[in-house]
């Protein structure tokens, strides 16, 4: 088995069955995590903020930063790979505060609620979540079965 | 308390900072010290030689031209910023492999101490506050309090990872047990080798800017509180404590700070953290 490392602000694909997809230290940040289970392909991205429009440059660079430009861009590159939308079993993770009574680094917040908007307009539905709390997570995704656990406060639990 | 006296114990046997590194520091005191001063100090130290070299070759420090030689680093950097670099290297080459009590290798405790520095400083410029002197370096070395209390820590982890997961900020459930927390202790190591008093004043202050007397440079340690929260938010060198961390409204406004700054500066920022702390990284791992 080999593992496939999403850095943050990055998005990975795989069509390997054996391979595993991880990425580390989801804060504020937020995984989506993709499998479709008919053509055993999975994905991931971990994007770190929700709007490309707070530096359009960096968008172009880099579309995994931001929610609006990555999250269609991972669904792309599973369509590319052959995927069906209508099989595909979506995951999210993250999307962690730190203790901020007032909603000052509410970050974590705005990328959950910008995902949900787009996935509400295009139709997905996610199949679970783990998301807020004062947590640190680690998304691991098996491309050949589809498992899916997160790790963070010391246990790692499936997804 | 015993423990307490114990981790302030250890400061004393943290090993020195490396000469050439504090040399510099008393540079900065000095105000007829200019380049040729500068260049003397460093030109001897291969070590350091090397990394002022790697590291003004970064975007982050020389966006325009990459200076070859230590003579015209310290011409494009000037005397500060050369002993900024210098400090960063100096650190590199002290981390140990691994901070068992905040289950943190060194590579994603590095990713945090420059993740700080760089937020620090784009914070002040998203703010159009006047950067306050040494930011960089403050914002770099602002846990190093963390390098001494991590083994008592993990003797304590139970006890002070309950606190923090039920709603306790993780520096105060390092007071509550251990009777001092890292931030104390940074100020305390800041001290020892002599480093100038921003940084012992960020290092102190990062987690309870409220709590800095009147006299304390305020702006800074704002600063480094925020750009702290940001990095910690962002997971950019997460450790045991996860997002345990208290976040005071007051720095923020004092600041002029709101959520969508915060993102403009993450986004803008995150390029030049991700290629400074792989440029840092070699010069700590050519030790």
């Amino acid at each position: 088995m080999s593992s496939i490392t999403v850095e943050i602000s990055d998005l990975k694909v795989s069509a390997n069955p054996d391979d595993m997809i991880i990425t580390y230290a989801l804060g504020s940040c937020i995984a989506v995590i993709v499998h479709d289970p008919v053509r055993k392909v999975g994905g991931m991205i971990h994007y770190m903020l929700p709007l490309s429009e707070i530096a359009p440059e960096k968008a172009t660079e880099k579309p995994a930063m931001f929610a609006d430009t990555g999250i269609p861009e991972l669904f792309r590159s599973m369509y590319g790979m052959g995927c069906d939308k209508k099989n595909l079993v979506v995951k999210v993770a993250g999307g962690g505060a730190l203790y901020d009574d007032k909603g000052l680094f509410n970050i974590g917040k705005r990328n959950y609620t910008v995902l949900r908007k787009m996935f509400w307009k295009a139709g997905v539905m996610i199949s679970s979540e783990d998301v807020g709390g004062a947590k640190s997570r680690t998304a691991r995704l098996w491309v050949g079965t589809g498992r899916c656990t997160i790790a963070c406060q010391g246990e790692e639990v499936e997804l | 308390m015993n423990a307490t006296r114990d981790i302030l114990a250890h400061v004393q046997r943290l090993p020195a900072f490396p000469a050439s590194a504090a040399r510099l520091a008393e540079l900065l005191h000095d105000e007829r010290a200019g380049a040729p001063e500068v260049e003397k100090v460093i030109r001897p130290d291969p070590t350091l030689t090397a990394s002022l070299l790697r590291m003004a070759a970064s975007a982050y420090f020389s966006p325009r031209s990459r200076p070859e030689t230590v003579r015209q680093a310290v011409a494009l950097l000037g005397v500060k910023r050369t002993f900024e670099i210098a400090t960063g290297a100096a650190l590199a080459s002290m981390l140990p492999a691994r901070l068992p009590g905040y289950e943190m290798e060194a590579r994603s405790f590095w990713l945090h101490c420059v993740a700080v520095g760089v937020f620090s400083e784009r914070l002040a410029k998203e703010t159009r506050s006047q950067s306050p002197d040494l930011l960089f370096t403050s914002g770099l070395l602002h846990d190093v309090g963390k390098l001494v209390i991590s083994a008592f820590v993990q003797k304590e982890a139970p006890s002070i990872l309950l606190k923090a997961r039920h709603g306790m900020d993780f520096s105060a459930a390092e007071r509550e047990v251990l009777g001092v927390d890292h931030a104390e202790v940074g100020a305390q190591v800041a001290k020892l080798w002599r480093l100038p008093e921003a940084v012992a004043t960020a290092a102190r202050w990062h987690h309870r800017p409220a709590e800095a007397p009147a006299g304390e440079n305020r702006t800074l340690v704002d600063l480094v509180h925020a750009a702290d929260a940001l990095a910690i938010s962002l997971g950019l060198g997460c450790d045991a404590g996860e997002l345990a961390r208290n976040v005071d409204p007051q720095a923020f406004t004092r600041l002029g700070l709101h959520v969508r700054r915060l993102e403009h500066v993450a986004g803008e920022g995150l390029q030049a953290v991700k290629e400074l702390a792989a440029a840092l990284g070699e010069v700590r791992e050519a030790k």
